[in-house]
């Protein structure tokens, strides 16, 4: 028997845009009841492709399932200030507001934080924004490639001399959401003891800059400034080979006798079998010609026969993989990563990438699809801030919802 | 107060991706103890990449293959509310340190497990690091050079990201612990983690079929062009500087195209709206480079950002670090002060919370450095015990 959510409990209201869907889908899928608020047009997530069948249309973009399972959709018009008298009611009962818009933004809606927590002082406040709210470049304005460049996510990827080669998948973005939760979390333990929520003010920037692994440390450390080293990692133990078939990563801190031997056996060893090699930080020093032999020896393989070999010598190397090839992946499979997810307005079930956890009493789970522009509108007006139907039917008229 | 203050964190990992879970568990105030092997010299790790992942720790030096050593993890797990490693799944059960062995001492406790692929599946015992698990998904091929050569990450963005994926499950498993009692089992596998983060693509390739190609510089979020890093004029000593320029709405380009100073060229109908200028697009970039190849980036970024267009310099370690106005005037690099009273900075917290601040306060630990607080005050050892287990070799001092 599993308990409920972790989150279970936990009311959201997800006033952000895109840049920062991700935070809430978090909280939605270990059980948080999370209310994305969007404007009676629908959100701008909606008009982002791929979309099914590459028909565009606001309920079937694959940009929104994606960042918007689990979650509750209200569509309600903030300009408006009855629509901000709604958002208003509804806060009083809410945990928490996650919001993304340009700082400053919040006071002129009326929205501000003092209001906020003046109507419910329980109530955390989270935004998400490129910058942050202080600083000189609070207003400047970013998209996810302008935040990997100003992060240092940017400038390590790639050849030296080279255009410098972006993150796929606006891992800045990605970056920020996850810092985000985690704040909203600490928040709540702090309300448990201090009783008030307090505002949380998460810069994409520097989320992202958190996110790099070794620029900060190497310039701190030894006022290094990290180049790019085309496929070879910082670390100078991997660099990507290329096969007959495809590409591999080679891996030089598995067990190196066993590596060695096999490419001896195969005439292509050289000068590796000479003792010094056994150091693996001589490894790391003389990594671009260790790895010019090891390119030589790859050369005629084909790619999963090199891998499977290596994995049996217990030697780390890696496909360089698609990722649709990730369907097929045995251990993803064997783990049930993909899931079912039930559409039944398209009379079809969609594959979705799965959980990024395995919780074993409080699992990850999809409670429902991603909802349609306003799906649930009238049923949060009506059973949530106690609006009779006559009401609610007078502002959907009114376009305020 | 720091928000997790009185939660004590058993912390058995190393090497990147776990340690920067339990950074983030420190920073906010979680007592994060560290259990290490034999320490090396005075001075090791305080700086650089170790120095960064290891501050605000606490760290004891224990030998995991002694029976009293093993018998002190696992008094200590019984007085903590967490234990977390990121070894591959057999490890801790060999030291009865896993889930189900300790939650015989404790019944309440939670265990994170990050290792690479999860601990169950045919992988499962499978040694990986960031870079294999971001050739395993898809990272390193659909990053790729202009001539469609795979080029990916410089680093292991794998072990950062299963790195705030391990802390945020942590937090979720304590906030359930703190309103039901119960303690669970996490596991997460670094390389779910890391597929989960480009989920669109994995739902274009589900529902559509659709192979996916390295985007390049095309938008990966709304449509924009120019959108793309251009070479910018070179600095006395580096020719290696660049901008980044997104521009969405007509306005947004209309605004570019007067701090550029109106060229020739941005008149073009091939360029007249965001459709034209996504089909003409290398033809656009090419006269964009034009531009910027005559200014530095700095001024480029200033230059647009006023005039309201997403510009920003591809920063190095040093504007990282020294230049950025933004990261400086909103105080992002901590410091912390050495045993020799030297100081250095680490990377800062990236969260801002008003009333419960995390911060960085401590240096990384040289290994051993909390032995007497651990044994001693936490555990109960007194003095003539904590020299016997040295002398047995279970703890190195």
């Amino acid at each position: 028997m599993f308990d409920a959510g972790a989150l279970s409990g936990l009311r959201v209201l997800d006033l952000a845009d895109y840049r920062a869907h991700l935070c809430g889908r978090l909280l939605a899928d270990m059980g948080a009841d999370v209310i994305k608020v969007e404007p009676p047009t629908g959100d701008s997530a909606r008009r982002i492709g791929p979309y099914v069948n590459d028909t565009p249309h606001p309920d079937r973009s694959l940009f929104f399932w994606f960042y918007n399972l689990n979650k509750r959709s209200l569509t309600l018009d903030l300009m408006d200030p009855e629509g901000r008298e709604i958002l208003l009611a509804l806060a009083k009962s809410a945990d928490l507001i996650i919001e993304s818009s340009q700082a400053g933004k919040l006071d002129v809606l009326g929205l501000d934080w003092s209001t906020l927590h003046g109507i419910n002082p329980a109530l955390i406040l989270l935004s998400i924004t490129p910058f942050g709210q202080t600083g000189p470049y609070r207003n400047y304005q970013a998209d996810d490639t302008v935040l990997t460049a100003l992060s240092g996510m940017l400038y390590v990827n790639g050849s030296p001399g080279q255009r410098p080669v972006r993150p796929l998948g606006l891992q800045a973005y990605h970056s920020a959401a996850y810092y985000g939760a985690i704040a909203v979390m600490c928040a709540l333990f702090a309300r448990e003891r201090q009783g008030e929520g307090q505002w949380i003010d998460v810069s994409m920037q520097e989320a992202a800059t958190a996110a790099v692994e070794h620029v900060a440390g190497s310039f701190f450390g030894e006022r290094r400034i990290e180049p790019r080293r085309g496929t070879l990692h910082w670390s100078r133990y991997f660099r990507v080979g290329k096969c007959r078939d495809g590409y591999i990563l080679h891996c030089t801190l598995g067990d190196w006798t066993s590596l060695v031997e096999w490419v001896a056996a195969d005439g292509k060893a050289r000068d590796l079998t000479a003792p010094e090699w056994h150091d693996v930080l001589y490894r790391a020093e003389h990594a671009p010609h260790l790895f010019d032999v090891l390119d030589d020896w790859v050369r005629d393989y084909n790619r999963d026969e090199l891998v499977e070999r290596a994995q049996a010598l217990r030697l780390p190397y890696a496909t360089v993989r698609a990722p649709e090839e990730l369907f097929d992946d045995e251990q993803l499979k064997a783990r049930g990563y993909f899931v079912e997810v039930e559409h039944p307005e398209l009379g079809r079930t969609f594959r979705y990438p799965g959980a990024p956890y395995q919780f074993s009493g409080t699992p990850w789970r999809v409670y429902r699809r991603p909802p349609l522009v306003g799906e649930h509108t009238a049923e949060i007006l009506r059973n949530e801030v106690g609006f009779t139907p006559d009401r609610v039917r007078a502002l959907a008229r009114a376009g305020i919802i | 107060m720091l928000p997790l203050a009185g939660i004590r964190v058993l912390d058995f990992t190393w090497v990147v991706a776990g340690p920067v879970a339990t950074r983030i568990l420190a920073d906010h105030g979680a007592e994060v103890i560290k259990l290490e092997r034999k320490p090396g010299p005075p001075g090791e790790r305080q700086r650089g990449l170790q120095g960064d992942l290891h501050r605000n720790k606490l760290s004891i030096a224990v030998n995991m293959a002694h029976p009293r050593g093993l018998e002190i993890a696992r008094r200590l797990a019984a007085k903590s509310d967490l234990v977390i490693d990121n070894f591959s799944a057999r490890v801790m059960r060999n030291w009865q340190m896993d889930y189900d062995s300790l939650v015989q001492l404790k019944p309440d406790i939670i265990c994170i497990s990050m290792s690479g692929f999860g601990h169950v599946g045919p992988r499962a015992s499978y040694v990986s690091y960031g870079p294999t698990l971001q050739a395993l998904s898809g990272f390193t091929l659909l990053m790729a050079e202009d001539n469609g050569e795979p080029a990916g990450f410089g680093y292991s963005y794998a072990d950062m990201a299963a790195g705030f994926t391990g802390a945020l499950a942590a937090l979720m498993a304590l906030w359930h612990r703190e309103r039901t009692g119960r303690g669970q089992f996490v596991d997460l596998s670094q390389f779910e983690a890391l597929v989960s983060l480009i989920g669109p693509a994995m739902l274009d390739i589900s529902v559509n079929q659709r192979a996916q190609e390295p985007p390049g510089y095309s938008s990966q979020e709304t449509p924009a062009a120019p959108h793309g890093v251009y070479r910018c004029r070179s600095l006395p000593d580096d020719n290696d500087r660049w901008l980044v320029i997104s521009v969405r709405s007509q306005s947004e380009w209309e605004r570019l195209v007067q701090a550029m100073g109106s060229p020739e060229w941005a008149r073009h109908p091939r360029f007249r709206t965001l459709f034209l200028r996504l089909q003409n697009r290398r033809e656009l970039d090419r006269h964009v480079e034009s531009w910027t190849m005559t200014q530095s980036a700095e001024d480029a970024m200033a230059l647009l950002q006023k005039a309201g267009v997403a510009a920003g310099l591809v920063s190095n370690g040093m504007d990282i670090c020294e230049r950025d106005p933004q990261l400086q005037a909103r105080g992002f690099w901590g410091t912390v002060t050495l045993p020799d009273g030297t100081q250095t900075k680490v990377t800062g917290v990236p969260i801002k919370m008003s009333a419960t601040p995390g911060s960085v306060r401590t240096p990384s630990p040289h290994i051993g450095s909390s032995n007497d607080y651990v044994l001693g005050e936490l555990l109960g050892y007194s003095d003539a015990e904590r020299h016997q287990l040295i002398a047995e070799g279970a703890v190195w001092p």
